[in-house]
């Protein structure tokens, strides 16, 4: 069983390269390219209660595929899967900018909540995100907006260091009414200060441990 | 000590009350001593468990009015998690107040 990524992910790139990795390992879980086939389950994530959250869901399946298929090669868009399981969830990093060295993190969902339970695999997952920005990409900051009514994130991301950087009025139109977006940012040096530690902790928790029996 | 491990105890069914009110109803947590928290046999996903993490951190600090930790190395490397159950998390915390806030 391997501890994390895998030893190639950790070294940074001579020249960054803007061409999404296939596939980023972990212990619990592996992200690889979402793909047209992904279709189905992702629009049905995107209809479900969690992602009440996230900006409207495709009308149709066949909306949902064709903006799957229209994703620009500048967007990592990754489904998340369980180990040796099922896929649980979505993430991506856009808006990839190697000039001012910096991204978004963005699309976070995890729709197979029962699948996730008693892993680390949202944990996992973003920290497989942050390897590939903060140590392959050699990026200096990750950013992100998380819409103010949605507290576990907004709670589960700060704990993760990310900071919260100000507040963007009336951003989205949800459930009929305007709610404000919560702007959020991770600095490179925060992320090895305070989210690496953090996640590895979390990580261990999702471990089986020895008994003594 | 038992007033103590009340009061520990309080700080976590709140914590869990109010992950509860972020929760859909069919996602609630049972709140109780023996409630399964994180693990392989247990109940919560990390977003879950981060909120719970956070508010019983936060209560403790207010209440015994020192920075506590629930996350370090000496947590992860105990035979138990101290977050498999309520009632690990509890001997856990009166373990740190132990030796932090001495009663």
């Amino acid at each position: 069983m391997t501890h994390g990524p895998t030893e190639s992910l950790r070294a940074p790139l001579e020249t960054p390269s803007l061409e999404a990795p296939p596939r980023l390992v972990g212990e619990f879980v592996i992200l690889r390219a979402l793909t047209c086939d992904d279709a189905p389950i992702t629009h049905r994530w995107r209809l479900g209660a969690r992602a009440r959250h996230l900006n409207g869901a495709a009308a149709s399946l066949e909306d949902q595929a064709r903006w799957i298929a229209s994703r620009p090669t500048g967007e990592f868009n990754y489904m998340i899967e369980l180990v040796g399981g099922p896929a649980i969830g979505m993430l991506s990093l856009v808006n990839i900018d190697l000039s001012n060295r910096r991204a978004e993190s963005a699309r976070f969902l995890i729709g197979d909540e029962a699948a996730a339970q008693g892993a680390p695999a949202a944990v996992e997952a973003m920290k497989l995100l942050y390897e590939l920005a903060f140590e392959r990409l050699g990026l200096e900051r990750i950013y992100g907006l998380v819409e103010e009514r949605n507290h576990l994130m907004l709670k589960w991301q700060k704990y993760l260091g990310m900071k919260e950087e100000g507040r963007l009025r009336r951003h989205f139109f949800m459930d009929g009414e305007f709610v404000d977006a919560v702007s959020l940012g991770l600095l490179a040096e925060e992320y090895r200060a305070t989210s690496l530690p953090r996640m590895r902790s979390l990580i261990a928790l999702g471990r089986p441990r020895a008994t003594g029996a | 000590m038992a007033g103590r491990r009340d009061e520990v105890l309080r700080i976590i069914f709140g914590a869990l009350e109010s992950l509860n009110q972020e929760l859909d109803e069919d996602a609630r947590v049972e709140v109780g001593p023996s409630t399964p928290l994180f693990g392989p046999e247990a109940s919560l996903d990390s977003l879950s468990l981060v909120s719970v993490i956070v508010d019983v951190e936060t209560a403790l600090t207010l209440k015994w009015d020192t920075p506590i930790s629930l996350t370090d190395d000496r947590a992860m490397s105990r035979e138990i998690s101290p977050f498999d159950d309520v009632g690990a998390l509890t001997d856990y915390v009166l373990e740190l107040l132990a030796e932090l806030a001495p009663a």
